[in-house]
């Protein structure tokens, strides 16, 4: 099979959804199942596509195809709840695809247009997707475009530097000198925009917590699986990137820096968004661990675990807020009461967010401490843990809000029954992700370790 | 599925039958409940008669092909395992039983016999990936226990209860994962197996790695200055979930230090004794005087916990046979006794709705079998000789006075436990004497307190007699501890 099928069913999925536009009224169920087929689609073809490359654009590795699989699978609970529209519909898969052609690009310049690929239709969709009032989500888009822009900027300046020093868009064997060194940090920078590692994070709560929920369940991981992946790539590119010494510490202040502000949060959307900074935190921490052991697969597959595990979570937990409707901490008082089967669905999300056994959260966390104190990265690796400690603390709060406080004012709107569904699926995913050991005993000795 | 394994998944599934019958009304998930506790105890039972057979030798163990991460199935159960497992499925069956007649939705049943389980898992469990899950497992069930059908300030205690354990055991993680990663350095080979981890070279992290094992553990146990979680989720629970905390879920830590702590670092074990004695030394002292302190009948046998915990940790750090198989012996006591004290201040507030040392009095006249079981295991819990507390104080103390250890044999640490017993008579007596003896003060609810009925009676003799059993002839008893507990210490 071709290494590119898989873009090939996203490209005619975009191509379709704007074919939608041909018609006077759009049929949303043509655009609900497109929007769904697509990524579907694109998975099946994916199960028969081997490694492979086209040079130079195209180099589809491993790595590159496992990630694709986090990607399209993150992806599915937007495509499940999208609304019907044909232009949102076509934004989102020009979104993913964006995302599958960053994760088999050759060269750096197919990585920058895999970047503005998944971006650019991700902030339209930020501010188009969704009900109430768009004036908020409209802020948070341009915001959010800013913040992509000056990471783009960011990268192409590095690239420049980049290419100056070695004359290549890919990878080198010579070490860096100074001006390479400089050129993949600018880089670096970029994707750390992307991921949103301190102090390059200022744009992420807000954008989280203004778009739609089902929306920033994609953004929270599809979209920052693909930008740990593009984060890699720069790790690749020399045997000597001096950056990469720089992500553990960073990593363990994002975690930090999320777990300390969603403590005090009241509206649940912005709590989440700061729990997944902290999770980009830790994601940052395992990606330096990846480096310093220099580049072993265990780690990477730490990483993919870790982000397959987020997909569920993290999509998850939004897609509750959008099926209960509930908005802030006040609100969620006595929801267990109200609805028995949705709120344990939540409260075993939370504490898979909270990396408590057994869910998919705790092996997710153990992997990356794991590789992080293989890589001997005690420091950063013993603050990752006080962030999970205070994470604990305010997920167990939700817990408590849940379950434990009587019920007052009026039953918030619920957000229908594919919600509902997405958010069962998501933990029940998350529970059986909790007996990984189990599941991957297969995978022994070829991937782990 | 083999019988250790079938020992875990039993109560599991007995809380999964309890919520499918909470379909068919609250007494179909009670009955529920009391068919799958009496299942689980008899088949502790029937675990312990293969033990018995072969005094001691046979162990049955349970392997596997390993799984992913370097993780196998591994379960195995020796004596001090087997005695624990058959204390869980005692109290279980106890608070089954006792909360009878409170009506309760199936959730209740069902979180005590996933509690059971979990509990069972960490006492089998010799891989220390799969300890680990069981070990967090167990604060899920007890953290709804709490949070839901608890007092007035229960909210907080539940949520106090499981961030410190939670705070204390995810250092605990970071150094098992330390302890696998230098395995793996030295022979090349992941693996979370117990038994192979011995040897590991640690090198400059070997301290830390102990320091985040004694964190867990000693959270758990609870050590001064990390107690202050107890006396909240102690007070605050229920009355059968006071028994299993305090009954069960306490002596986790002292079985995860005699389990894995003290065998994987025999050095450290004799060099960090005397520090770690010193904290125990102040647990029996600071518990009681705090329990002294208390105006709260809960609450004063909440910290008479903190205090005869630390006699268990003196007797289980000193090294010497007698010591360390005392206090194994009196990890069960404290279980017996302490849960029996929790579930009478159990009834008492059922009946009255206070627990105040004041609020009562005179109890003794309108209440006489009350009287008797509150007498009897309060003489028990201040180590009266001829009940179970003297056999296991007295083994601990005259461990530590025996002790191989340098430095732990001075008589510190033995007068300090000496202190603690006394202090314990006198925090225990003045309260028993105040609640059933002395004379009804003004406001006193005491005349709201009827008698045990047949079902609580029947309850207390089986703590009491135990209690009775073990002071008497405590043989059986060692001999179940001993083999492993020495095998594990020395």
């Amino acid at each position: 099979m071709n290494i590119l099928a898989p873009q090939a069913a996203l490209a005619a999925g975009v191509l379709g959804a704007l074919g939608l536009g041909l018609f006077k009224r759009p049929p949303a169920l043509y655009a609900r199942a497109l929007a769904l087929a697509a990524p579907l689609a694109a998975l099946w073809l994916l199960k028969s596509t081997l490694p492979g490359v086209m040079a130079p654009l195209v180099s589809a590795d491993m790595k590159g195809l496992c990630w694709q699989v986090v990607i399209f699978a993150g992806a599915l609970p937007l495509a499940f709840l999208s609304s019907g529209d044909d232009v949102e519909a076509a934004l989102f898969l020009g979104s993913v695809l964006g995302m599958s052609l960053l994760a088999v690009a050759g060269n750096l310049i197919m990585l920058f247009v895999g970047l503005e690929f998944m971006s650019l239709p991700a902030y339209l969709l930020v501010a188009r997707a969704g009900e109430g009032d768009p004036r908020l989500r409209l802020e948070a888009a341009v915001k959010y475009f800013f913040a992509g822009a000056l990471g783009g900027a960011l990268f192409l300046l590095g690239l420049a530097l980049y290419y100056a020093e070695t004359r290549t868009f890919g990878p080198t064997l010579a070490p860096l000198g100074l001006q390479g060194q400089a050129g993949a940090a600018l880089m670096a920078a970029g994707a750390l925009f992307k991921i949103g590692a301190v102090p390059l994070h200022w744009w992420l709560p807000d954008v989280y917590s203004a778009a739609a929920p089902e929306v920033t369940g994609f953004l929270a991981t599809s979209m920052k699986a693909a930008a740990v992946l593009f984060l890699m790539r720069i790790v690749e590119l020399a045997p000597n990137a001096a950056f990469a010494s720089a992500l553990p510490g960073l990593g363990a202040l994002t975690a930090l820096v999320g777990a300390f502000m969603a403590l005090r949060q009241q509206r649940l959307q912005r709590l989440l968004a700061y729990l997944s900074l902290s999770h980009a935190g830790l994601l940052v921490i395992g990606v330096g661990a990846w480096a310093a052991l220099g580049r072993a697969p265990a780690a990477a597959a730490a990483l993919l675990f870790y982000l397959g595990a987020d997909a569920l979570m993290s999509n998850g937990s939004f897609a509750f807020l959008k099926a209960s409707g509930v908005s802030t901490r006040a609100e969620l008082r006595g929801y267990a009461a109200r609805a028995p089967g949705a709120a344990a669905a939540f409260a075993v999300l939370l504490f898979a967010l909270a990396g408590i056994p057994p869910t998919g959260g705790f092996v997710a966390e153990l992997l990356i401490f794991w590789q992080a104190i293989h890589a001997g990265l005690a420091v950063p690796i013993v603050l990752g843990a006080v962030a999970a400690i205070v994470s604990l603390g305010y997920c167990l709060g939700l817990v408590r809000d849940l379950y434990f406080e009587e019920a007052s004012g009026p039953a918030p709107v619920e957000g229908g029954a594919p919600a509902r569904i997405a958010v069962l699926v998501c933990a029940l995913g998350t529970l059986a992700l909790g007996a990984a050991p189990l599941l991957l005993r297969g995978l022994t000795g070829s991937v782990w370790p | 599925m083999s019988e250790l394994t079938f020992l875990w998944v039993l109560p599991l599934a007995g809380a999964a039958a309890c919520l499918a019958a909470g379909a068919f009304g609250r007494r179909a998930a009670k009955v529920c409940a009391l068919v799958f506790a009496a299942a689980f105890f008899v088949a502790a039972l029937a675990a312990l008669m293969p033990f018995i057979a072969t005094h001691g030798v046979g162990l049955d163990a349970v392997g596997g092909a390993p799984l992913a991460f370097g993780v196998s199935y591994l379960l195995a159960a020796d004596g001090l395992s087997l005695a624990l497992i058959l204390l869980t499925a005692f109290l279980n069956l106890i608070c089954v039983i006792s909360a009878w007649e409170s009506d309760v939705s199936a959730a209740y049943w069902a979180n005590f016999l996933a509690l059971a389980s979990a509990l069972t898992g960490v006492f089998l469990a010799r891989d220390l990936f799969l300890f680990y899950v069981f070990w967090e497992a167990t604060l899920i069930p007890m953290f709804f226990i709490i949070g839901l059908w608890g007092s007035a300030n229960r909210r907080h205690a539940a949520v106090k209860f499981f961030l410190f354990t939670f705070a204390g055991s995810v250092f605990m993680l970071l150094a098992l994962i330390a302890l696998v990663v230098a395995k793996h350095g030295q022979t090349g080979v992941w693996t979370w197996d117990l038994a192979s981890l011995r040897g590991a070279p640690l090198g400059a992290a070997g301290p830390w790695i102990f320091l985040g094992l004694l964190l867990g553990f000693g959270v758990k146990i609870p050590v001064v200055p990390f107690h202050t979680w107890l006396p909240d989720a102690h007070t605050e629970a229920p009355a059968a979930g006071s028994v299993m905390l305090a009954g069960v879920m306490l002596k986790m830590g002292l079985y995860g230090l005699i389990r894995i702590a003290l065998p994987l670092f025999p050095v450290y074990a004799q060099t960090w004794a005397p520090a770690l004695a010193g904290l125990a030394a102040l647990n029996a002292v600071y518990g009681a005087l705090c329990a002294m302190a208390q105006t709260d009948l809960k609450r004063l046998v909440a910290y008479s916990s903190i205090a005869h915990l630390g006699f268990c940790l003196l007797g289980i750090l000193s090294g010497a046979a007698q010591g360390v198989v005392g206090g194994g012996l009196q990890m069960i006591n404290h279980g017996i006794t302490t849960g029996a004290l929790f579930l009478m201040v159990g009834f008492l507030y059922e009946r009255a709705h206070k627990r105040g040392l004041a609020d009562f009095g005179e109890l003794a006249n309108t209440a006489p079998w009350l009287s008797f079981f509150f007498g009897f295991s309060i003489f028990a819990s201040i180590g009266l000789p001829g009940l179970n507390g003297f056999v296991g104080e007295f083994m601990c103390l005259s461990g530590i006075s025996r002790s191989p250890i340098p430095m732990l044999d001075v008589p510190f640490f033995a007068v300090a436990g000496v202190v603690g017993v006394t202090l314990a008579a006198a925090y225990a007596l003045p309260a028993y004497q105040a609640v059933f003896w002395a004379p009804k003060r003004e406001g006193s609810v005491s005349g709201l307190v009827f008698d045990l009925n047949f079902r609580e009676k029947a309850v207390l003799w089986a703590l009491c007699g135990l209690m009775l059993w073990i002071g008497l002839a405590p043989a059986g008893w060692l001999a179940l501890l001993e083999p492993s507990l020495r095998g594990l210490i020395q």
